[in-house]
C-alpha cells in the first residue's frame, strides 16, 4: 500500500513539474543557452550577447533541436523534417531565438541566431512610429516610416510658419522706444488699431489657408505614393512572372538540351561499342591465323630439318656404297651420278592417304579425280580408299582441309 | 452508504467519459502550436499514462522489466521525458493528430539501440541518485559542475583548479554551484523519484560503512559515465596524459576538459595535477561520494 502511494506521489510531481514547464521560463536569459541536435550537446549560445549565432553542421540527418538553460530546463525545440527546410521562431521572455534547420541527403545543418528584446530607447522610437502612422489614416503597411517623416515635417513647417508670424507682429506692438511691462502689453494690445487687427486676421486666414493646401497637397501626395506603391507592387509582380517565365524557358531549354545530348551519347556510344567489337572479333580471327600459320611454320621446319638429317644418312650410305662398290668393280663416274639420282627418286616417297567418297559418287568420277591429283589408288578397306600422290606443297592438314572441300569426297584421313 | 456508492459510480462513469472526450480530441488535426498546447496540456495524465505504459512494454519484450515499484518508477519516469519533449517539438510539427504523433515520438525513441541507461542495480536508491546526476548532467550544466562536488567532494575553487579554467568560465562555475544547490539538486532528487528517507538512509549507509558505500559507487557511477557520455559531443574521446597536457598548457578546449573529466572517472585520474600547472601533485582523486549539494 506504502509502495502504491509512494508510485502514485511520484508519478502526481512528474505531472505537476511539466505543469508548471512554461512558468518555469527564465525572466530573461543571462546566461549561455546550451543548444542540443538529436538530443547532442552541440554548443550554446550567449543569452546576453546581441545576434548571438551558432552554427553546425552534422553528417547525420537532424532529427530534433533542443534549447536549454544551465539548469537544464527544456526552453523550446524543434522536430525536423527528413529532408528540406524548417524554421522556427522561438519566444523566450521578451527575448527570441531563431531556428533554421536545413536536411539534405547527407547530413544536416542548424543556425540559432539569439535576437534579444529591444531596448528602451527602441520601444519608445517603435511606439513613436507607430503612432505617427495611426494619424496616417488608411495608408498602406509598404511605407511605414515614410509616413510618420511627412507628418513631422508638416508640423515642423506649420510651427515655423506661425513663430515667423508672430515675431513679424511683435515689433508692431512694442515701439521701439520702451520696453512696456507684460501686463502693459497685455493692456495695450485691445487698443491696437482696427486695420492691424484686420490685417492680422487677414494674415491668419492666409496662414489656414495655406495650411489646409499643405494639407491637400500631403492628400495628394499620399495618393500619388499608394498609387506608386501599387504600380511597383504590379511591376514587381509582372517583374517575378516574367522571371519565373524565364527560369522555366531555361529550364525546358535545358531539359531539351540534356535530352539531346543524352540521346546523342546513346548513339555514339553505341556505334563505338559496335566498332570495338566488330574490330576485337576481326582481331581475333587475326591472331588465330598468325598462330596457325605459326604453328605450320614451326612443322614444317622441323619436317624440313628431318628430311635434311635424312638426306644426309642417305648421302653417307651413299658414299660407303660407291666405295664398297669401286672397290668391287671400277664403274666410270656417269654410272654413279645415275645412282645417285635413283637413289634420290627413291628418296622422295608418296603422300598416302585415305580418302571415303560420297555416296552415289560415280567410279568414273573417282578416278577422274585421282587423275587430277597425278595420284594413284592404293587398297580398299571398308569404303576407305587409299591414294598415292606426289607430296603435296602444303601441309598435310591442310592439304586434307583442301580435299575434304572437294564435292565427292565425304572423309579423308592420313592414318588407315 | 447506497448513495455513496451511486455517487462513486456516477463519478466514475463521468471520469471515464471526460477520458474518452479527451482523447478523441487528441485523435483529432490540431492546426496551430497554440491549440495543440491547449489540447496537450488538457490530456497530460492520459500521455504520461500512455508513454508509461508504451517502455513498460518495451522492458518486458526485451526482458528488463520486473514487478515492482522500482521498475514501475523508471518506466513513469522515462514516459515523463519523452512527454516533456513531445510537448517542445511536437508543437512545430502542426498541423497533426497529437496522439499519434506522441506515440510515433515514443517509438522513435524506443527504436533507438539504447533508448535509456537500464541496469537492474541503477533501479536501487544509490543506483537511481547516481543515474539521476549522470543523466541531469548531460542536460544540465549545473548538474555536470556538481558531478565533481558529489564525487569527490570539490568545491567550486577546486573545480576551477582541476580544469585549469580562466576568469571568465570561473565566474560561471561558481553560478553553476550556486543554482545547484539552490534548485537543481532537489529537482533533480524529485525527478528521479528518491524520497527524503531513501536520501537519509543513503547517509546513513555512507556513515556506516564508508569504504564498501564509495567502492559500489565507483562501481555504479562508471556504468551511468558510460552511457551518458555517449551524448558528449562526437570529438571527445579519452585521452592520454601528454594530451590532456597539451590541452591544458596550451588553454583550449575548456568545455572538453569540463565535459569529459566530469563523466570519466579514469580521464579523471590520467589528467590530474594538470590543472594548477603541476602545483597539485598530491595524491590521485578516488571517488568519495557527496550525497548532498
Amino acid at each position: 500500500m506504502g509502495q502504491e502511494e509512494d508510485l502514485e506521489l511520484y508519478r502526481s510531481r512528474l505531472l505537476e513539474s511539466l505543469n508548471s514547464r512554461s512558468s518555469r521560463f527564465p525572466q530573461g536569459v543571462s546566461d549561455p543557452i546550451q543548444v542540443y541536435v538529436n538530443e547532442r550537446r552541440v554548443g550554446e549560445l550567449e543569452g546576453a550577447g546581441i545576434g548571438a549565432m551558432l552554427q553546425v553542421q552534422c553528417v547525420e540527418h537532424i532529427d530534433t533541436v533542443q534549447l536549454r538553460t544551465e539548469e537544464g530546463v527544456l526552453l523550446g525545440g524543434l522536430a525536423a523534417p527528413e529532408h528540406g527546410f524548417r524554421t522556427d521562431r522561438l519566444r523566450i521572455s521578451t527575448d527570441a531565438i531563431e531556428l533554421c534547420v536545413h536536411n539534405r541527403a547527407q547530413g544536416g545543418t542548424l543556425s540559432a541566431l539569439f535576437i534579444p528584446a529591444p531596448s528602451f530607447w527602441g520601444r519608445a522610437w517603435k511606439s513613436i512610429a507607430e503612432i505617427g502612422d495611426r494619424l496616417v489614416a488608411h495608408r498602406p503597411d509598404t511605407a511605414p516610416a515614410y509616413g510618420m517623416r511627412m507628418v513631422a515635417f508638416t508640423q515642423v513647417l506649420l510651427a515655423i510658419a506661425v513663430v515667423g508670424l508672430v515675431a513679424d507682429r511683435v515689433p508692431t506692438w512694442m515701439p521701439p522706444e520702451r520696453m512696456p511691462s507684460p501686463v502693459v502689453q497685455t493692456a495695450s494690445l485691445p487698443a491696437s488699431p482696427p486695420t492691424e487687427t484686420a490685417r492680422l486676421e487677414q494674415q491668419l486666414t492666409e496662414v489656414a489657408r495655406i495650411q489646409a493646401k499643405i494639407g491637400e497637397a500631403l492628400a495628394s501626395q499620399q495618393n500619388g505614393i499608394v498609387q506608386l506603391h501599387q504600380a511597383m507592387a504590379k511591376l514587381s509582380s509582372n517583374q517575378e512572372s516574367m522571371a519565373s517565365g524565364v527560369v522555366t524557358v531555361k529550364e525546358e531549354v535545358k531539359e531539351e538540351l540534356e535530352k539531346r545530348l543524352e540521346a546523342i551519347g546513346r548513339d555514339a556510344d553505341r556505334a563505338t561499342r559496335h566498332i570495338a567489337s566488330k574490330g576485337r572479333v576481326e582481331q581475333e580471327q587475326l591472331e588465330a591465323t598468325i598462330h596457325t600459320l605459326t604453328a605450320d611454320n614451326d612443322r614444317l621446319s622441323k619436317e624440313v630439318a628431318g628430311l635434311e638429317e635424312h638426306n644426309q644418312t642417305l648421302k653417307a650410305k651413299l658414299q660407303t656404297t660407291v666405295v664398297s662398290t669401286s672397290k668391287a668393280v671400277d664403274p666410270g663416274p656417269e654410272r654413279l651420278l645415275k645412282m645417285a639420282d635413283s637413289i634420290q627418286a627413291t628418296q622422295q616417297a608418296p603422300f598416302l592417304f585415305w580418302v571415303t567418297f560420297s555416296e552415289g559418287t560415280s567410279q568414273e568420277s573417282i578416278d577422274q579425280w585421282v587423275n587430277g591429283m597425278k595420284g594413284h589408288k592404293g587398297v580398299l578397306n571398308e569404303g576407305w580408299q587409299e591414294v598415292r600422290i606426289v607430296p603435296p606443297p602444303v601441309p598435310p592438314d591442310r592439304f586434307l582441309e583442301q580435299i575434304r572441300g572437294d564435292k565427292i569426297i565425304k572423309a579423308a584421313r592420313i592414318n588407315q | 452508504m447506497p448513495v455513496t456508492r451511486m455517487q462513486s459510480t456516477g463519478s466514475k462513469s463521468q471520469t471515464m467519459s471526460d477520458r474518452t472526450a479527451t482523447v478523441s480530441r487528441l485523435e483529432e488535426v490540431v492546426s496551430t502550436p497554440d491549440e495543440f498546447d491547449q489540447v496537450v496540456l488538457q490530456a497530460l495524465p492520459i500521455l504520461l499514462d500512455r508513454a508509461t505504459a508504451s517502455t513498460k512494454r518495451f522492458l518486458r519484450e526485451t526482458g528488463q522489466w520486473n514487478d515492482d515499484i522500482e521498475h514501475e518508477k523508471f518506466a513513469l519516469r522515462w514516459g515523463s521525458e519523452y512527454l516533456e519533449r513531445f510537448l517542445i517539438c511536437g508543437r512545430t510539427e502542426v498541423p497533426c493528430r497529437p496522439l499519434f504523433l506522441f506515440d510515433s515520438l515514443v517509438a522513435k525513441q524506443h527504436s533507438k539501440p539504447e533508448p535509456f541507461c537500464y541496469h537492474p542495480d541503477l533501479l536501487r536508491p544509490l543506483g537511481r541518485f547516481l543515474d539521476g546526476l549522470a543523466a541531469r548532467a548531460v542536460i544540465s550544466r549545473d548538474a555536470l559542475i556538481a558531478l565533481f562536488h558529489h564525487a569527490y567532494g570539490w568545491g567550486p575553487g577546486e573545480v576551477i583548479a582541476v580544469t585549469g579554467l580562466n576568469g571568465v568560465e570561473s565566474q560561471r562555475i561558481y553560478k553553476n554551484f550556486r543554482r545547484w544547490r539552490e534548485s537543481g539538486w532537489q529537482r533533480t532528487m524529485d525527478e528521479m523519484g528518491l524520497t527524503k528517507t531513501e536520501l537519509a538512509e543513503l547517509g546513513n549507509q555512507q556513515q556506516r560503512h564508508r569504504q564498501r558505500f564509495n567502492s559500489e559507487a565507483e562501481r555504479l557511477i562508471r556504468v551511468a559515465q558510460a552511457h551518458y557520455r555517449k551524448s558528449e559531443p562526437d570529438h571527445y574521446p579519452c585521452l592520454s596524459r601528454s594530451q590532456w597536457g597539451e590541452m591544458f598548457t596550451q588553454g583550449y578546449g575548456c568545455d572538453y576538459r569540463i565535459w569529459h573529466l566530469a563523466l570519466c572517472l579514469d580521464c579523471m585520474q590520467t589528467a590530474w595535477g594538470l590543472g594548477s600547472s603541476g602545483s597539485n601533485v598530491g595524491e590521485k582523486p578516488r571517488l568519495e561520494l557527496q550525497v548532498r549539494p
